[in-house]
């Protein structure tokens, strides 16, 4: 299964991808939102973003809003270093939104199983 | 264990070292009055990414502070808080101490060798972000209790790193002109084709002339493209000054915290690029010029406000490009320098006569204290493990830095030192000459004049010959006999010239100057110096090669290493006639209650050439000193019955003693205690950390001449 993290600190996005890679997930990067949504054109097969929160210009919130305009329902987990239960309630349509941080390796793996078993 | 950690660390310590003097930039910014809230956003930015980088490592007092930074600079973005003094000393405090959580974590690359997070500094940047009461109060009550910092890290040296980066686009550049070089190498390589069809045919006499042209337009074509890539490799050797200045900042700022003062530092030009080689070697200078500032140019804030000045110092630290040249310039708005105590001191160390120093301008004062064994501090620290005055920050930019140093001070209102020094030590402008008939090279930074003089003019001083040049004897030295070349004829061209007239080149070295008999001057222009290989590396009469136009290597002379050799050749036949009456040994009295240091101190001073008598505690040190006169005395500082403060300050007290050298060797390291030391009265204070040998024979020898 393909996967599309979007993060523009490159380590941070570097990390995410090695967490997903080792769940046997094919991980595809891109920087910021004008990149994901090239990406997202580029590789049709993608089945799930997982994107940082705070981006400069376009925002991960924002980038989700936008998705859902043009009609594209991928799901959708958001990344962030505050709170996300905050975050969450900002925008309840999220599939989930997870907290950027050091058990990211188990979190992350076991709610990107729960959203895509909900949205078969 | 799906993250390697270990990978990800070291990529998190390059980027978060880049975020951090970004955000040391941007908040000096702000210091300086600048409010761009794009610049603020960027900041803020900066410490999001730290924290989130940070989290995801487990680097947990690295995100518990950058978490606070971020919410301090989120109430500036939003213009909720004043920028005071206070909220920035915050923010630099908070930079600090990041900077050195990520050094320990390079050190170790182990998360749980990060010093616990200072909760203090997070309380304190959190109520200034959102205050309880007032913000500003808050904030400056913190800012007036700032942490002590330890003398062991403000001594720290300043590190370089041993990778560089490279912009893309350079490597890109340096790679076209490769491929470049390769095609045009290739039209050479058809010429020698077509040469070759030219001597198998009978039409050469016609076809020749296109073919030398054809062949000149190449070569000429390669040149350029050589010199383009030599220029181009050359500048990914540059790095910008901030790799000194950034870390100098934070030092002023440590040292001033520690010594009580107010200072603030300004930074300007750190973008201009030196080749690496003197960005290593300008650290050190920079740091002792600086901390000069520091200990004795700015006042404190009570002095500063009787003078009525602004409590808060200013020190500059400036750089500008100048042609092939780059001038810093260190300054500092303090007390300027006391010419009386220089005068003073020189009379004491009986370096001039009165009369002499009478007749001395004040900016010719002022330049003694570059002389040996001169500090006004009446202290030789151990800044860089060993004992270094002025004359060595001199001396490592003359001599490791090709430059020039110069000094200018006004009393009250402050002190400034400028660096002149070449943009790169790899290309020079260098004098190719003849003596003998072997080529030699100088570096053009040495050579003050060459002239013609009749023979008749050279004057015979002490079985010497000299010549004088505007008033000043210069002793004049074949330069074949100095160096022992070999002789061969010279052409005859020159030869009958010789008979009556000599051609001198002039070198200099701060104010010494030599003159040195040479046959012929072939050529003046810039050349890339090669380094001699490491194991010709103590040959220091070489400072390094060049190839001329026909592949010939021609040896650069190092000045300094000739002037020595001529003092040598000097002393020699002075010391043949009082050769017999051998010098008699310096007497040095060691204090020290241990009895494993003293013996070792002893073994050490005894094989330089010491005599030395031991005392094992300050009453017994003094008794011994008041017994017999001693040339210097070396003491410890913890003792019983007596301290080595309370030794050195009773020591000074007795007219034999006032100006006889006093070292303290102690393991205290603090710089109260070095300030104490100062104090009391002492020239020298060496931690027995950093004690080496060399540094403690150096500094006894500096004392003593």
């Amino acid at each position: 299964m393909q996967i599309l993290v979007v993060d523009d600190d490159l380590l941070a996005g570097e990390m995410t991808a090695a967490v997903l890679e080792d769940q046997g997930y094919e991980v595809i990067q891109a920087a910021d939102a004008v990149e994901a949504i090239n990406q997202l054109n580029r590789y049709p097969d993608i089945a799930l973003i997982v994107s940082d929160m705070n981006m400069p210009l376009i925002s991960g919130i924002d980038l989700f809003r936008d998705l859902r305009e043009q009609g594209k329902h991928l799901p959708f987990i958001l990344l962030t270093g505050d709170d996300p239960v905050q975050l969450q309630q900002q925008e309840p349509s999220l599939n989930a939104c997870v907290q950027k941080d050091f058990n990211l390796e188990y979190t992350l793996p076991a709610m990107i199983v729960q959203v895509m078993a909900g949205s078969i | 264990m799906a993250l390697d950690i270990k990978k990800f660390l070291q990529r998190f310590i390059e980027e978060a070292r880049d975020h951090l003097s970004r955000l040391a930039e941007g908040v000096a910014a702000l210091e300086q009055g600048q409010r761009d809230p794009e610049q603020i956003h960027s900041l803020f930015r900066s410490a999001h990414t730290l924290k989130g980088s940070s989290r995801m490592l487990k680097l947990e007092p690295i995100t518990a502070l950058s978490h606070s930074l971020e919410d301090l600079l989120s109430t500036l973005r939003e213009g909720q808080l004043q920028l005071t003094p206070g909220v920035t000393g915050l923010m630099y405090q908070a930079l600090d101490q990041l900077s050195d959580q990520l050094e320990r974590l390079a050190g170790t690359l182990d998360a749980a060798s990060l010093a616990e997070v200072d909760a203090a500094l997070c309380k304190a940047l959190s109520e200034a972000a959102n205050p309880p009461t007032s913000a500003t109060n808050q904030a400056e009550e913190v800012a007036e209790t700032p942490t002590q910092v330890p003398a062991a890290q403000i001594t720290s040296r300043l590190q370089t790193q041993d990778t560089v980066r490279i912009r893309l686009h350079k490597l890109d550049e340096l790679i076209k002109l490769m491929g470049e070089v390769v095609s045009s190498h290739a039209g050479l390589r058809a010429l020698v084709g077509e040469a070759q069809q030219m001597q198998s045919s009978d039409a050469s006499a016609s076809t020749l002339p296109v073919f030398v042209r054809t062949l000149k337009d190449r070569v000429q074509s390669q040149e350029l493209l050589m010199q383009e890539l030599h220029d181009t490799a050359l500048q990914m050797r540059m790095l910008p000054l901030s790799i000194v200045f950034e870390p100098a900042t934070r030092l002023v700022r440590d040292l001033a915290r520690s010594l009580g003062k107010q200072v603030e530092c300004r930074v300007q030009g750190a973008d201009i690029e030196l080749d690496r080689q003197m960005i290593d070697q300008l650290a050190d200078p920079v740091i002792h010029l600086l901390r000069n500032a520091l200990d004795h140019g700015i006042e404190s804030p009570d002095q500063r406000e009787a003078a009525s000045k602004p409590a808060q110092g200013l020190l500059t630290l400036k750089a500008a490009q100048d042609g092939g040249w780059v001038e810093i310039e260190i300054a500092d708005d303090g007390q300027g320098l006391n010419l009386q105590a220089i005068r003073q001191k020189a009379l004491s160390r009986q370096l001039f006569t009165p009369e002499t120093l009478e007749g001395m301008t004040d900016q010719e004062v002022m330049d003694l204290i570059f002389l040996p064994g001169f500090s006004t501090s009446h202290l030789i620290t151990d800044l860089s493990g060993r004992g270094v005055g002025m004359d060595v920050v001199k001396r490592s930019v003359v001599d490791g830095l090709q430059g020039v140093i110069s000094l200018d001070s006004r009393v009250g209102q402050g002190t400034r030192f400028t660096l002149r020094l070449p943009l790169s030590l790899a290309m020079m402008r260098v004098l190719l000459v003849r003596v003998s008939g072997h080529l030699l090279g100088f570096t053009a930074q040495y050579v003050a004049e060459l002239i013609q003089l009749p023979r008749s003019a050279m004057i015979d001083v002490a079985e010497r010959n000299a010549v004088i040049i505007r008033n000043e004897f210069v002793p004049v030295m074949k330069l074949s006999d100095l160096i022992d070349l070999p002789h061969t004829e010279p052409s005859p061209r020159h030869s009958e010239r010789q008979e009556t007239h000599a051609l001198l080149l002039v070198t200099r070295l701060h104010h010494e100057k030599l003159a040195l008999e040479i046959d012929e001057l072939i050529d003046e222009r810039d050349l890339v110096i090669k380094q001699l290989p490491s194991h010709l590396g103590q040959f220091s009469l070489i400072a390094g090669m060049v190839t001329t136009g026909h592949n010939q290597l021609v040896s650069l002379l190092h000045v300094p290493h000739l002037m020595e050799l001529t003092r040598r050749t000097r002393s020699r036949t002075a010391s043949q006639t009082v050769a017999v009456s051998e010098k008699p040994k310096p007497r040095l009295l060691v204090v020290d209650d241990s009895l494993n240091t003293r013996e070792i101190e002893r073994d050490v001073l005894e094989a330089w050439g010491y005599q030395v008598t031991l005392a094992e505690d300050g009453q017994d040190g003094l008794n011994k000193a008041l017994a017999e006169r001693f040339d210097a005395v070396l003491t410890d500082v913890e003792m019983p019955v007596m301290d080595g403060f309370t030794l050195t300050a009773r020591l000074r007290q007795e007219p034999d003693y006032q100006n006889t050298p006093i070292i303290i060797i102690t393991s205290r390291e603090k710089e109260s205690d070095r300030r104490r030391g100062i104090e009391v009265g002492a020239d020298a204070y060496i931690v027995k950390g950093s004690f080496d040998q060399n540094s403690l024979v150096d500094t006894l020898k500096v004392l003593l001449d």
